[in-house]
Protein backbone atom coordinates (compact mmCIF):
# COMPACT_ATOMS: atom_id res chain seq x y z
CA UNK A 1 0.00 0.00 0.00
CA UNK A 2 3.08 2.92 1.34
CA UNK A 3 4.70 0.95 -2.48
CA UNK A 4 1.61 2.06 -4.03
CA UNK A 5 1.59 5.44 -2.77
CA UNK A 6 5.17 5.94 -3.46
CA UNK A 7 4.54 5.25 -7.16
CA UNK A 8 1.84 7.27 -7.64
CA UNK A 9 3.38 10.14 -5.94
CA UNK A 10 6.31 10.34 -8.24
CA UNK A 11 4.05 9.66 -11.16
CA UNK A 12 2.32 12.04 -10.30
CA UNK A 13 5.07 14.61 -9.97
CA UNK A 14 6.56 13.64 -13.35
CA UNK A 15 3.22 14.54 -15.26
CA UNK A 16 2.75 17.91 -13.20
CA UNK A 17 6.16 18.83 -14.14
CA UNK A 18 5.53 17.69 -17.27
CA UNK A 19 2.24 19.58 -17.96
CA UNK A 20 4.41 22.44 -16.55
CA UNK A 21 6.95 22.00 -18.72
CA UNK A 22 4.90 21.46 -21.97
CA UNK A 23 3.27 25.23 -21.31
CA UNK A 24 7.05 26.56 -20.71
CA UNK A 25 8.45 24.99 -23.56
CA UNK A 26 7.22 27.51 -25.79
CA UNK A 27 8.07 29.99 -23.73
CA UNK A 28 11.70 28.82 -22.77
CA UNK A 29 13.28 29.71 -25.94
CA UNK A 30 17.74 30.68 -25.50
CA UNK A 31 18.10 33.98 -26.53
CA UNK A 32 20.16 35.43 -29.09
CA UNK A 33 22.29 37.13 -26.44
CA UNK A 34 24.26 35.69 -23.89
CA UNK A 35 24.33 37.30 -20.63
CA UNK A 36 26.74 39.97 -20.00
CA UNK A 37 29.21 38.22 -17.72
CA UNK A 38 29.53 35.20 -20.40
CA UNK A 39 29.80 38.38 -22.73
CA UNK A 40 32.94 39.35 -21.31
CA UNK A 41 34.49 36.12 -21.01
CA UNK A 42 33.88 35.41 -24.86
CA UNK A 43 35.58 39.08 -25.47
CA UNK A 44 38.51 38.80 -23.61
CA UNK A 45 39.24 35.18 -23.61
CA UNK A 46 41.88 35.40 -26.53
CA UNK A 47 42.21 39.21 -26.98
CA UNK A 48 45.47 40.35 -27.75
CA UNK A 49 44.14 44.16 -28.25
CA UNK A 50 42.90 43.78 -24.90
CA UNK A 51 46.16 42.29 -23.08
CA UNK A 52 44.93 44.00 -19.94
CA UNK A 53 42.39 42.06 -19.18
CA UNK A 54 42.71 38.87 -20.80
CA UNK A 55 43.79 35.16 -20.33
CA UNK A 56 45.02 34.97 -23.91
CA UNK A 57 43.57 30.89 -24.11
CA UNK A 58 41.48 30.64 -27.01
CA UNK A 59 39.35 27.73 -25.29
CA UNK A 60 36.77 29.65 -23.35
CA UNK A 61 35.87 27.17 -20.72
CA UNK A 62 39.81 26.83 -19.52
CA UNK A 63 40.30 29.89 -19.47
CA UNK A 64 37.19 30.26 -17.01
CA UNK A 65 38.19 26.99 -14.79
CA UNK A 66 41.50 28.31 -14.17
CA UNK A 67 41.87 31.99 -14.66
CA UNK A 68 38.79 33.95 -14.46
CA UNK A 69 37.32 31.36 -11.58
CA UNK A 70 40.67 29.88 -10.27
CA UNK A 71 40.15 29.98 -7.00
CA UNK A 72 37.01 27.98 -7.42
CA UNK A 73 38.85 25.36 -9.20
CA UNK A 74 41.28 25.12 -6.38
CA UNK A 75 38.82 24.19 -3.83
CA UNK A 76 37.14 22.15 -5.99
CA UNK A 77 40.21 20.35 -5.97
CA UNK A 78 40.55 19.93 -2.46
CA UNK A 79 37.01 18.41 -2.59
CA UNK A 80 38.61 16.00 -4.79
CA UNK A 81 41.36 14.97 -2.83
CA UNK A 82 39.42 14.86 0.59
CA UNK A 83 37.37 12.33 -1.33
CA UNK A 84 40.25 10.54 -2.44
CA UNK A 85 41.62 10.86 1.26
CA UNK A 86 38.42 9.34 2.59
CA UNK A 87 38.48 6.31 0.29
CA UNK A 88 42.00 5.49 1.38
CA UNK A 89 40.88 5.98 5.13
CA UNK A 90 38.10 3.39 4.62
CA UNK A 91 40.25 0.94 3.09
CA UNK A 92 43.14 1.36 5.58
CA UNK A 93 44.57 -1.31 7.56
CA UNK A 94 45.13 -4.00 4.37
CA UNK A 95 48.56 -4.84 4.63
CA UNK A 96 51.02 -6.28 1.83
CA UNK A 97 49.94 -8.87 -0.43
CA UNK A 98 50.39 -10.68 -3.51
CA UNK A 99 49.43 -13.49 -5.63
CA UNK A 100 48.73 -16.91 -4.96
CA UNK A 101 51.58 -19.16 -6.64
CA UNK A 102 50.20 -21.83 -9.69
CA UNK A 103 47.14 -19.36 -10.83
CA UNK A 104 46.41 -18.16 -13.88
CA UNK A 105 45.83 -14.58 -14.09
CA UNK A 106 43.92 -12.08 -16.27
CA UNK A 107 41.10 -12.93 -19.22
CA UNK A 108 41.82 -14.24 -22.39
CA UNK A 109 45.14 -13.80 -24.82
CA UNK A 110 42.47 -12.05 -26.95
CA UNK A 111 41.63 -9.67 -24.64
CA UNK A 112 44.69 -9.08 -22.96
CA UNK A 113 46.39 -8.14 -26.87
CA UNK A 114 43.46 -6.02 -27.37
CA UNK A 115 44.51 -3.96 -23.92
CA UNK A 116 47.72 -3.44 -24.92
CA UNK A 117 47.13 -1.65 -27.87
CA UNK A 118 44.36 0.19 -26.88
CA UNK A 119 46.07 1.17 -23.35
CA UNK A 120 48.13 2.70 -25.34
CA UNK A 121 46.00 4.74 -27.44
CA UNK A 122 44.21 5.66 -24.33
CA UNK A 123 46.99 6.97 -22.96
CA UNK A 124 48.26 8.54 -25.41
CA UNK A 125 44.98 10.90 -26.41
CA UNK A 126 44.68 11.81 -22.61
CA UNK A 127 47.81 13.55 -22.73
CA UNK A 128 47.34 15.44 -25.98
CA UNK A 129 43.70 16.29 -24.33
CA UNK A 130 45.63 17.51 -21.17
CA UNK A 131 48.48 19.22 -23.25
CA UNK A 132 45.78 21.17 -25.66
CA UNK A 133 43.00 22.26 -22.58
CA UNK A 134 44.55 25.66 -23.54
CA UNK A 135 43.60 25.62 -27.05
CA UNK A 136 40.87 22.71 -27.94
CA UNK A 137 38.14 21.44 -26.02
CA UNK A 138 39.65 19.42 -22.82
CA UNK A 139 42.06 20.06 -20.22
CA UNK A 140 43.80 18.57 -17.12
CA UNK A 141 40.31 16.86 -15.19
CA UNK A 142 39.07 15.46 -18.81
CA UNK A 143 42.58 14.11 -19.60
CA UNK A 144 42.95 12.73 -16.17
CA UNK A 145 39.98 11.11 -16.05
CA UNK A 146 40.68 9.57 -19.82
CA UNK A 147 44.23 8.59 -18.55
CA UNK A 148 42.55 6.47 -15.03
CA UNK A 149 40.95 4.32 -17.26
CA UNK A 150 43.99 2.59 -18.65
CA UNK A 151 45.03 1.33 -14.98
CA UNK A 152 41.32 0.21 -14.92
CA UNK A 153 41.07 -1.58 -17.77
CA UNK A 154 44.61 -3.23 -16.94
CA UNK A 155 43.18 -4.47 -13.99
CA UNK A 156 40.23 -6.02 -15.36
CA UNK A 157 42.49 -7.21 -18.05
CA UNK A 158 45.37 -8.47 -16.29
CA UNK A 159 44.54 -8.78 -12.62
CA UNK A 160 46.07 -6.60 -9.70
CA UNK A 161 48.88 -8.28 -9.20
CA UNK A 162 50.08 -7.32 -12.76
CA UNK A 163 50.41 -3.69 -12.02
CA UNK A 164 52.14 -4.62 -8.60
CA UNK A 165 54.78 -6.18 -9.96
CA UNK A 166 55.14 -3.33 -12.19
CA UNK A 167 55.60 -1.02 -9.34
CA UNK A 168 52.20 0.81 -10.14
CA UNK A 169 51.14 0.65 -6.03
CA UNK A 170 48.72 2.97 -4.22
CA UNK A 171 52.08 4.34 -2.41
CA UNK A 172 53.20 5.76 -6.03
CA UNK A 173 50.61 7.34 -6.99
CA UNK A 174 50.37 8.76 -3.69
CA UNK A 175 53.24 10.23 -4.47
CA UNK A 176 52.45 11.48 -7.65
CA UNK A 177 49.28 12.69 -6.95
CA UNK A 178 51.07 14.98 -3.95
CA UNK A 179 53.54 16.17 -6.37
CA UNK A 180 50.59 17.49 -8.64
CA UNK A 181 48.49 19.24 -6.12
CA UNK A 182 51.92 20.70 -5.24
CA UNK A 183 52.77 21.83 -8.32
CA UNK A 184 48.90 23.27 -8.33
CA UNK A 185 49.87 25.07 -5.35
CA UNK A 186 53.23 26.00 -6.65
CA UNK A 187 51.66 27.67 -10.03
CA UNK A 188 49.17 29.58 -8.02
CA UNK A 189 51.50 31.56 -6.03
CA UNK A 190 54.05 31.57 -8.86
CA UNK A 191 53.19 35.13 -10.21
CA UNK A 192 52.65 36.23 -6.84
CA UNK A 193 56.27 35.35 -5.96
CA UNK A 194 57.71 37.14 -9.32
CA UNK A 195 55.57 40.12 -8.56
CA UNK A 196 57.08 40.47 -4.90
CA UNK A 197 60.73 39.45 -5.98
CA UNK A 198 60.56 42.41 -8.74
CA UNK A 199 59.04 44.73 -6.26
CA UNK A 200 55.26 44.88 -7.84
CA UNK A 201 52.37 44.51 -6.62
CA UNK A 202 50.58 40.86 -7.60
CA UNK A 203 47.92 38.52 -7.33
CA UNK A 204 47.37 34.72 -6.40
CA UNK A 205 46.32 33.02 -9.12
CA UNK A 206 47.00 35.85 -11.43
CA UNK A 207 47.75 34.85 -15.38
CA UNK A 208 48.38 37.72 -17.65
CA UNK A 209 49.29 40.85 -16.67
CA UNK A 210 46.55 43.09 -14.96
CA UNK A 211 46.03 46.93 -14.77
CA UNK A 212 47.45 46.75 -11.04
CA UNK A 213 50.12 44.23 -11.48
CA UNK A 214 52.77 44.07 -14.71
CA UNK A 215 53.80 41.32 -13.97
CA UNK A 216 52.79 37.21 -15.72
CA UNK A 217 54.02 34.09 -16.83
CA UNK A 218 55.11 33.94 -20.18
CA UNK A 219 52.27 33.52 -22.52
CA UNK A 220 54.31 31.82 -25.55
CA UNK A 221 57.03 29.47 -25.09
CA UNK A 222 59.25 28.73 -28.22
CA UNK A 223 56.92 30.45 -30.08
CA UNK A 224 53.86 28.03 -29.09
CA UNK A 225 50.69 29.64 -27.23
CA UNK A 226 50.57 28.17 -23.57
CA UNK A 227 48.20 30.81 -22.00
CA UNK A 228 50.70 31.48 -19.45
CA UNK A 229 49.59 29.47 -16.00
CA UNK A 230 47.24 26.97 -17.60
CA UNK A 231 49.45 24.69 -19.62
CA UNK A 232 51.31 23.94 -16.01
CA UNK A 233 48.08 24.08 -14.19
CA UNK A 234 46.30 21.48 -16.84
CA UNK A 235 49.84 19.08 -16.98
CA UNK A 236 49.35 18.96 -12.67
CA UNK A 237 45.71 19.01 -12.62
CA UNK A 238 46.32 15.79 -15.11
CA UNK A 239 48.59 13.76 -12.90
CA UNK A 240 46.87 14.90 -9.76
CA UNK A 241 43.18 13.21 -11.28
CA UNK A 242 44.89 10.27 -13.21
CA UNK A 243 46.81 9.40 -9.77
CA UNK A 244 43.98 9.77 -7.39
CA UNK A 245 41.77 7.80 -9.34
CA UNK A 246 43.92 5.06 -9.38
CA UNK A 247 44.39 4.87 -6.14
CA UNK A 248 40.87 4.38 -5.64
CA UNK A 249 40.99 1.66 -8.49
CA UNK A 250 43.75 -0.27 -7.05
CA UNK A 251 41.66 -0.06 -3.96
CA UNK A 252 38.50 -1.31 -5.20
CA UNK A 253 40.01 -4.13 -6.89
CA UNK A 254 41.81 -5.77 -4.19
CA UNK A 255 40.83 -9.49 -3.89
CA UNK A 256 38.10 -10.08 -1.41
CA UNK A 257 40.04 -12.66 -0.05
CA UNK A 258 42.63 -10.44 1.31
CA UNK A 259 40.13 -7.14 2.24
CA UNK A 260 38.78 -9.49 4.61
CA UNK A 261 41.77 -11.11 5.92
CA UNK A 262 43.29 -8.12 6.05
CA UNK A 263 46.77 -9.38 4.13
CA UNK A 264 49.71 -11.38 4.43
CA UNK A 265 51.05 -11.00 8.15
CA UNK B 1 1.36 23.71 -36.02
CA UNK B 2 3.68 23.52 -33.27
CA UNK B 3 7.48 25.39 -33.82
CA UNK B 4 10.13 22.44 -34.17
CA UNK B 5 12.20 24.13 -32.10
CA UNK B 6 9.90 24.57 -29.31
CA UNK B 7 8.75 20.68 -29.41
CA UNK B 8 12.64 19.75 -29.66
CA UNK B 9 13.12 22.18 -26.42
CA UNK B 10 9.98 20.26 -24.60
CA UNK B 11 11.09 17.08 -25.05
CA UNK B 12 14.53 17.66 -23.93
CA UNK B 13 13.03 19.41 -20.63
CA UNK B 14 10.37 16.51 -20.61
CA UNK B 15 13.37 13.74 -20.37
CA UNK B 16 15.29 15.61 -17.82
CA UNK B 17 12.51 15.88 -15.84
CA UNK B 18 11.78 12.09 -16.23
CA UNK B 19 14.80 11.86 -15.65
CA UNK B 20 14.73 13.56 -12.02
CA UNK B 21 11.68 11.78 -11.22
CA UNK B 22 13.43 8.33 -11.77
CA UNK B 23 16.78 9.38 -10.03
CA UNK B 24 14.40 10.71 -7.27
CA UNK B 25 12.72 7.34 -6.73
CA UNK B 26 15.77 5.68 -6.60
CA UNK B 27 17.14 7.49 -4.25
CA UNK B 28 14.22 7.21 -1.42
CA UNK B 29 12.27 3.91 -2.74
CA UNK B 30 15.11 1.49 -3.66
CA UNK B 31 16.23 -0.36 -0.62
CA UNK B 32 19.63 -1.39 -2.21
CA UNK B 33 22.36 0.70 -1.56
CA UNK B 34 24.07 0.02 -5.18
CA UNK B 35 20.91 1.30 -6.68
CA UNK B 36 20.45 4.27 -4.72
CA UNK B 37 24.07 5.29 -5.76
CA UNK B 38 22.86 4.55 -9.42
CA UNK B 39 20.43 6.87 -8.97
CA UNK B 40 22.16 9.36 -7.27
CA UNK B 41 24.70 9.41 -10.52
CA UNK B 42 21.68 10.25 -12.88
CA UNK B 43 20.04 13.24 -10.81
CA UNK B 44 24.01 14.56 -10.47
CA UNK B 45 24.01 14.00 -14.83
CA UNK B 46 20.57 15.40 -15.44
CA UNK B 47 21.75 18.70 -13.12
CA UNK B 48 25.23 19.09 -15.34
CA UNK B 49 22.69 18.71 -18.70
CA UNK B 50 20.85 21.44 -17.45
CA UNK B 51 23.12 23.81 -16.47
CA UNK B 52 24.79 23.47 -20.18
CA UNK B 53 21.48 23.97 -21.43
CA UNK B 54 20.73 26.98 -19.68
CA UNK B 55 24.37 28.52 -21.25
CA UNK B 56 22.84 27.31 -25.04
CA UNK B 57 22.08 30.88 -27.15
CA UNK B 58 19.62 30.53 -30.61
CA UNK B 59 21.41 30.79 -33.54
CA UNK B 60 22.01 33.81 -35.56
CA UNK B 61 20.32 32.10 -38.55
CA UNK B 62 20.68 28.91 -40.05
CA UNK B 63 23.58 29.69 -41.87
CA UNK B 64 24.94 30.97 -38.79
CA UNK B 65 24.79 27.96 -36.08
CA UNK B 66 25.73 28.36 -32.65
CA UNK B 67 29.19 27.74 -31.64
CA UNK B 68 31.35 26.47 -28.57
CA UNK B 69 32.74 28.54 -27.26
CA UNK B 70 36.84 27.73 -28.56
CA UNK B 71 37.96 29.82 -30.99
CA UNK B 72 39.75 27.76 -33.99
CA UNK B 73 41.93 30.35 -35.63
CA UNK B 74 43.59 31.91 -32.88
CA UNK B 75 47.17 32.43 -34.29
CA UNK B 76 45.78 35.12 -37.20
CA UNK B 77 42.85 36.46 -35.34
CA UNK B 78 41.19 39.56 -36.92
CA UNK B 79 39.02 41.77 -34.91
CA UNK B 80 35.99 40.97 -37.41
CA UNK B 81 36.63 37.38 -36.26
CA UNK B 82 36.68 38.07 -32.43
CA UNK B 83 33.64 39.45 -32.77
CA UNK B 84 31.73 36.74 -34.71
CA UNK B 85 33.20 34.72 -32.10
CA UNK B 86 31.28 36.29 -29.31
CA UNK B 87 28.17 36.81 -31.22
CA UNK B 88 27.83 33.35 -31.82
CA UNK B 89 29.86 31.79 -28.88
CA UNK B 90 27.68 29.32 -26.61
CA UNK B 91 27.73 30.55 -23.16
CA UNK B 92 31.41 28.37 -21.54
CA UNK B 93 30.41 29.00 -17.49
CA UNK B 94 27.81 26.75 -17.37
CA UNK B 95 30.63 24.12 -19.41
CA UNK B 96 33.61 25.20 -16.99
CA UNK B 97 31.45 24.74 -13.59
CA UNK B 98 29.89 20.93 -14.61
CA UNK B 99 32.98 20.71 -15.94
CA UNK B 100 34.57 20.01 -12.66
CA UNK B 101 31.30 18.98 -10.82
CA UNK B 102 31.84 15.66 -13.27
CA UNK B 103 35.12 14.85 -11.76
CA UNK B 104 34.14 15.98 -8.61
CA UNK B 105 31.06 13.63 -8.97
CA UNK B 106 32.75 10.50 -9.88
CA UNK B 107 35.16 10.79 -7.06
CA UNK B 108 32.40 11.71 -4.58
CA UNK B 109 30.67 8.55 -6.85
CA UNK B 110 33.87 6.30 -5.80
CA UNK B 111 33.82 7.26 -1.82
CA UNK B 112 29.81 6.21 -1.40
CA UNK B 113 30.84 2.53 -3.61
CA UNK B 114 33.88 2.35 -1.39
CA UNK B 115 31.69 2.55 1.73
CA UNK B 116 28.45 0.24 0.19
CA UNK B 117 31.67 -2.15 0.02
CA UNK B 118 32.59 -2.00 3.44
CA UNK B 119 29.11 -2.00 4.81
CA UNK B 120 28.76 -5.39 2.76
CA UNK B 121 32.28 -6.34 3.48
CA UNK B 122 30.85 -6.54 7.78
CA UNK B 123 27.10 -6.97 7.72
CA UNK B 124 27.27 -9.04 4.12
CA UNK B 125 24.25 -6.93 2.73
CA UNK B 126 23.52 -3.76 0.77
CA UNK B 127 19.66 -3.12 1.56
CA UNK B 128 19.33 -0.34 4.29
CA UNK B 129 16.52 -2.22 5.94
CA UNK B 130 18.53 -5.04 6.81
CA UNK B 131 21.33 -2.84 7.73
CA UNK B 132 19.09 -0.83 10.16
CA UNK B 133 18.44 -3.58 11.93
CA UNK B 134 22.21 -4.50 12.49
CA UNK B 135 24.14 -3.44 15.67
CA UNK B 136 27.84 -2.79 16.03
Amino acid sequence: MKHAIAVLSIVLFVLAMSLLLTVAGGLYIPSISVRPLAELYLNTTYNPWNREFTALSPEGVTAIVWDYRGLDTVFETTVFYLAIIASIAIARGIRKYSALPGKELGLSLIVRTVTRITTTLIVAVAISIALHGHLTPGGGFQGGATAAVAPLLILVAFSHYFLLKRGVSKDLMLVIRSLGLAGIGIVAIATYLVAVASGLPGFVLQNQPKPLSPVNLPAYLGGQLISGTLWFFNIFEFFAVMAGFTIVFLLLAIPERIARGGGEK
Amino acid sequence: MIDPVTYMLTLIILCMVVNLGIALYGIFFRPSLVKKIIAVTILGDTANTFAIMLGYRRWLSPEKPSIPPVLLNYANATKEALAEFSARAVDPLPQALVLTAIVIGLAVTLFLVFLTLQIHRLYGTTDVREIRKLRG
